[in-house]
């Protein structure tokens, strides 16, 4: 076959639009998270030519010999919890609020948006100078309201660290389900809110039984955002607190970084990272097959 | 989605009647808006007040008390302090080169898996579904062996590459949608025409997508400029850092410093806040299109 033909099937012309893509995108995240999960096997320092196979040998040093994975873990599982609560809630809340015509709506909206858009790690700066324990705004607050003695190092005790980071994250995030919320609900069926206002039923009465069903697709979408976005908390934590103190604020996903680029343990590192890439796919494989289901039923 | 349908106006009429009336609910709604919405913008408040004070004022006078002397110099000392001419000069060329390259890798890949037949089709749509949702903060450090063993640990190219995979998804995904949607006649018609797939998908499919790409090409641009883990790991000289990079070191180091922090904030959150006012409507039918229909 001539080249001048060849470019004329539609297959060659197929590969030639596909390739770039997703060559880059094997070679730079499909290959390092299977990479992954061959280290975690492995025991190796980053810089030995050499990787040596240990069987299960980095999986049982993290359940059973690292007492910082089980708190990670925890913490995990407390931040996962709470990112499913409050950012929806508030998001959804904030969203009914602002479907209705209300003076200055657009501009609420955009202040809640705004700190979305802020880069993680500049809203953990942020946060870490409000939380300042002698002129950082919560504390001034407090003392202007003279409840001096309400003010705690927010940041610095074991006890409430955890919280304040989730503070942060949740101003930051809030804005991100508002918008998905305001979405859905322009999928929400005029007609039959108008019917059921027209049969006299309450504002309440026309949310549950015709604005909640309706929003369903969107409260699952959101939800399973909400537990992915959580699970990669990164950026804040490592900018607020490092994960102290004393690794009360540690996660998944810093500890495993912290193990491999820090402690030079890229076998344990790589093994946390699995057991945090297996918790995501408990959440992202029934959501695709869930997604594909309604996407056969519509079509 | 703006455009009401007409048997909807006398209902729209009826609720903007209502509102005159003053619902006693919807006015309680407002304020309790008003509210959570001078809590959310208190934060910024308190950041540029504090990056305009002289470090005496900052211990002396209250959060929300204005500056009275306007310390400018707060900026040109952090700027020069914190090397930001660098580290701002870096973000620039990552953003630049990597925004629109990647989102047209991305659309080239999208055209093909939505107008080409091919057997593996649906396989790689699900690859690429898939990759939505791995985290990749689960792999920065096989990522840093990866790069390190290209020897592009401390380049453009070597932070540039990862980021185009990990926006690839996404943009395939959404764009993917989009031009599945475009009335397959359109394109059997220039392909009877003797054109082959590259001109329709230049002449035809770029045009057509053009909102869709401006929208994704601002939710990136945000998402390359705020980028902090993986630069962490892949630029580990400091002449190759990124503003968010800079920003980290900047509070490490001149932390008691809060007139100087605070300018640094603002100067590291200023484009991205900027572009996002300039075009909040692109940011919301970018974000929704993917994750909810509308």
């Amino acid at each position: 076959m001539s080249l001048r033909q060849s470019t004329h099937d539609p297959r060659v012309q197929a590969l030639v639009l596909l390739v770039p893509a997703l060559a880059i995108y094997a070679v730079f995240a499909l290959y390092p998270m299977i990479n992954v999960v061959i280290l975690s096997f492995q025991k190796w320092n980053g810089l030995d030519p050499n990787r040596q196979f240990v069987g299960v040998a980095n999986y049982t040093a993290i359940f059973t010999r690292d007492p910082v994975f089980w708190v990670a873990f925890r913490n995990t599982v407390i931040w996962t919890v709470m990112s499913l609560i409050f950012p929806p809630v508030v998001g959804l809340l904030l969203a009914l609020s602002l479907n209705q015509k209300i003076f200055g709506r657009n501009g609420l909206r955009a202040i809640f948006y705004l700190p979305v858009i802020i880069a993680p790690i500049a809203v953990a700066t942020m946060w870490k100078w409000m939380y300042d324990p002698f002129f950082g705004l919560f504390s001034q607050l407090l003392t202007s309201w003279g409840m001096q003695g309400w003010i705690k190092d927010w940041l610095g005790s074991k006890d409430i660290a955890l919280y304040s980071v989730f503070v942060a994250y949740l101003w930051q995030t809030v804005g991100f389900s508002m918008v998905l919320f305001l979405a859905g609900l322009q999928n929400v069926p005029q007609t039959l809110v108008e019917a059921a206002r027209i049969d006299g039923a309450g504002r309440w009465a026309v949310f549950k039984h015709v604005t909640l069903p309706a929003l369903r697709p969107t409260i699952t979408i959101v939800l399973v955002l909400s537990i992915i976005s959580s699970l990669k908390a990164f950026d804040i934590v490592y900018g607020l607190t490092g994960g102290g103190p004393a690794q009360s604020t540690q996660m998944l996903a810093l500890w495993a970084f912290t193990q491999a680029m820090q402690i030079f343990d890229f076998g344990r590192g790589a093994a946390i990272s699995v057991v945090l890439l297996l918790i995501t796919m408990a959440v992202v494989v029934p959501y695709l097959r869930w997604t594909q289901r309604h996407e056969e039923v519509e079509a | 989605m703006t455009a009401m349908p007409t048997n909807h106006a006398a209902v729209h009429l009826e609720v903007q009647l209502s509102s005159i009336k003053r619902d006693p609910v919807l006015i309680g709604l407002w304020i309790a808006l008003v509210a959570v919405a001078l809590v959310w913008v208190a934060p910024f408040v308190f950041i540029v007040f504090t990056s305009l004070k002289t470090p005496a004022a900052v211990t002396s006078t209250g959060a929300f008390v204005p500056p009275t002397e306007l310390a400018f110099e707060n900026y040109s000392a952090a700027w020069s302090r914190g090397n930001f001419a660098n580290s701002f000069l870096n973000s620039v060329i990552i953003t630049v080169i990597k925004v629109p390259l990647g989102l047209f890798l991305s659309a080239m890949a999208a055209y093909a898996l939505a107008k080409i037949r091919l057997k593996i089709t649906k396989a790689l749509l699900l690859l690429v579904v898939f990759g939505t949702m791995i985290p990749f903060q689960v792999m920065l450090a096989p990522l840093f062996t990866l790069v390190n063993s290209f020897g592009l640990i401390d380049t453009y190219p070597g932070v540039i590459l990862p980021y185009i995979a990990f926006g690839v998804p996404y943009q395939v995904f959404i764009l993917h949608g989009f031009f599945r949607g475009i009335p397959k006649e359109l394109s059997e018609a220039a392909l009877i025409d003797g054109a082959n797939h590259f001109t329709i998908f230049r002449r035809i499919f770029l045009p057509v997508c053009l909102p869709v790409l401006a929208a994704l090409l601002i939710l990136d641009f945000v998402s390359t400029w705020n980028e902090f883990a993986m630069a962490l790991v892949l630029l580990q000289d400091q002449r190759m850092w990124t503003l968010p990079l800079g920003l980290m070191s900047f509070q490490g180091q001149f932390s008691s410093n809060y007139g100087q922090l605070n300018a640094a904030i603002v100067m590291t959150v200023l484009p991205a806040t900027i572009v996002y006012l300039i075009f909040q409507r692109y940011f919301v039918s970018g974000l929704t299109s993917g994750a909810v229909k509308g």
